[in-house]
């Protein structure tokens, strides 16, 4: 048997050939970023909280306890995975251990969604640890659409991309963020996670209105907002997730709650950890302000 | 290659060796030149990898100070450009550097510390594996003893340290004044694993170490006691072999036990 003739014709074309899960994910409510220092204090005490996010790395290990500590909060509480070094935009070649190694995470924690950012994180096999930004063009376009489009081949369901904060743009772009994002999606099929944080940074540093990029997201790709703090230079915000929601972002969730409805929404803490209870302080916040903004859906919710 | 790849490389080396090539390609913003902005990746690149060996190596950090660690940590990551998407495995190579690399190879205590504490984290989250108990043991009938082998624990994992670098960290950890550092005659023989989800270590005397070792390669228990026998009294060898062992079962370090055929 020649196992050519088996082949298909063509590449794969559209997301409508593939046999990836790209459903919408579910509304989850209120979550929070899952820190080791909260472990107990969740294990003991069944705190009020929808959802919680891990970041996939610290998980993406052999054995021992942080493995152990996320199958005993998976059995509580809906787990949603979170990566930082996806690459997604990278022009390397993927990572395909990573690859392997987070579809193995996700097997065991069977997380709601798996999600990264819109960003590439090193070349010619150098990791820099950071989400860089790419220049919004059409050849940029392709080529994170293909890789998305592989990823979700591979783990056999739509991901999740995050807007980033930057702190430069490119003299080659043909297009706005909101403009790729949007396109991007509709392509890929991927969904969006929407963080406010980060479009009030991005938009502070290169001078446009934050609204017009809320604007410009289309408005049913969006599954997921992270909310967070920053740090403020006088020129430039620096997104160090170091500090509780500034005013100016609870301001913006306002807008994207009136924009794109009921979204799962968590707070994102990931340096100057605080004690729980503060951060359980901002999470109801974040409920408390939808249930007023979109009270409908929220009922509808319960 | 592509525009886009090309424009990742020069953003990358920019970065990497300072080359300001890129910024040709990058905006001023409104209130800000494009090199501050540009210096926004360029400062979190190195402090970002800086601030995950601080977490990797509490008490080396503790024992060098800030500044001193930190001149360290960025003589690493320029000398060792991360190659791994996981931050955790980013230092792994740090002992080796102190080693080999000058100020730091004329202070061994100082990649002793390291290994001590790059084998803790690599105890930490190790594979899993259940481990057997005492209860395991009376199921050998006492002639089949001399025949049986051990399989160590997965986090299991010896150390042989030239410095007194082991109680340079068991004073760090604490919080008490260090010991000066000092070279040892012997080597300090050091067992790390992980107990349940806590790693420990504990130092090893020279034919303890030596049974663990051969343990680890299958040797059947009689031939390990045989061994015992030329390092102390041949008599109490059986004794303090089985005492070894023991030891072992108790620190949950053995996964298997099997008898010889």
């Amino acid at each position: 048997m020649n196992v050519a003739n088996k082949l298909p014709q063509q590449p794969l074309q559209s997301p409508a050939d593939r046999r990836v899960d790209l459903a919408k994910p579910p509304f989850l409510g209120f979550g929070l970023g899952l820190r080791t220092q909260h472990y107990e204090e969740i294990l003991n005490g069944n705190p009020p909280i929808d959802w919680f996010e891990v970041i996939s790395e610290n998980y993406m290990l052999p054995g021992g306890q942080p493995l152990r500590m996320l199958d005993r909060i998976r059995e509580r509480y809906p787990v949603v995975m979170h990566g930082v070094s996806l690459s997604i935009a990278s022009t390397a070649p993927p990572n395909f251990e990573y690859l392997r190694e987070l579809r193995d995470l996700a097997r065991r924690v069977e997380p709601k969604w798996i999600s990264d950012h819109l960003c590439w994180t090193g070349v010619h096999g150098k990791n820099l640890h950071d989400l860089l930004p790419i220049p919004y063009t059409n050849e940029a376009l392709d080529h994170v659409v293909s890789r998305v489009e592989l990823v979700q081949d591979y783990l056999g369901r739509a991901i999740v991309l995050e807007n980033v904060s930057t702190y430069v743009q490119f003299n080659n772009s043909e297009m706005t963020e909101w403009e790729f994002l949007g396109e991007l999606s509709r392509r890929s099929g991927c969904w969006l996670l929407f963080d406010v944080n980060n479009v009030y940074v991005s938009a502070f540093n290169h001078g446009y209105d934050p609204h017009a990029f809320l604007q410009g997201i289309p408005a049913d790709r969006v599954v997921q907002f992270h909310m967070a703090g920053h740090s403020h230079m006088g020129t430039h915000i620096i997104d160090t997730h170091d500090h509780p929601v500034c005013e100016d972002v609870w301001d913006l969730y306002v807008a994207a709650l009136k924009r794109f409805g009921r979204v799962s929404t968590m707070i994102e803490r990931d340096d100057n950890i605080p004690p729980l209870d503060e951060l359980i302080i901002e999470v109801n916040r974040t409920r408390e302000i939808a249930e007023k903004v979109v009270p409908p859906l929220i009922r509808q919710a319960g | 290659m592509s525009d886009f790849a090309r424009q990742q490389s020069a953003f990358q080396r920019g970065i990497l060796t300072g080359d300001d090539a890129v910024l040709t390609e990058i905006l001023d913003s409104p209130r800000e030149k494009r090199e501050i902005l540009y210096g926004v990746y360029r400062h979190a690149y190195g402090s970002r990898l800086v601030e995950a060996m601080r977490n990797e190596h509490e008490m080396l950090h503790l024992y060098l100070g800030d500044e001193m660690f930190d001149a360290m940590g960025h003589a690493y990551v320029a000398a060792h450009p991360s190659e791994h998407p996981n931050l955790r495995w980013f230092s792994r190579s740090l002992p080796d550097f102190l080693k080999t690399t000058e100020p730091y190879r004329d202070h061994p205590l100082l990649s002793d510390l390291a290994a001590l504490e790059k084998a803790l984290n690599d105890a930490f989250d190790r594979e899993d594996a259940a481990v057997i108990g005492l209860a395991d043991m009376t199921a050998f009938a006492p002639e089949a003893w001399a025949g049986l082998t051990f399989q160590p624990h997965p986090s299991a994992l010896r150390l042989d340290l030239s410095t007194n670098a082991s109680a340079i960290w068991l004073a760090l950890k604490n919080e008490e004044p260090p010991p000066d550092a000092a070279a040892l005659e012997q080597p300090c023989r050091l067992l790390i694993w992980r107990q349940d989800v806590t790693p420990m270590f504990r130092e090893l005397a020279t034919e303890e170490a030596m049974m663990w070792d051969e343990a680890g390669i299958a040797i059947p228990f009689g031939v390990l006691c045989s061994m015992l026998a030329t390092y102390d009294d041949p008599d109490g060898a059986a004794a303090r072999g089985a005492s070894y062992l023991h030891g072992w079962i108790t620190a949950g370090l053995l996964t298997g036990v099997s008898g010889g055929d």
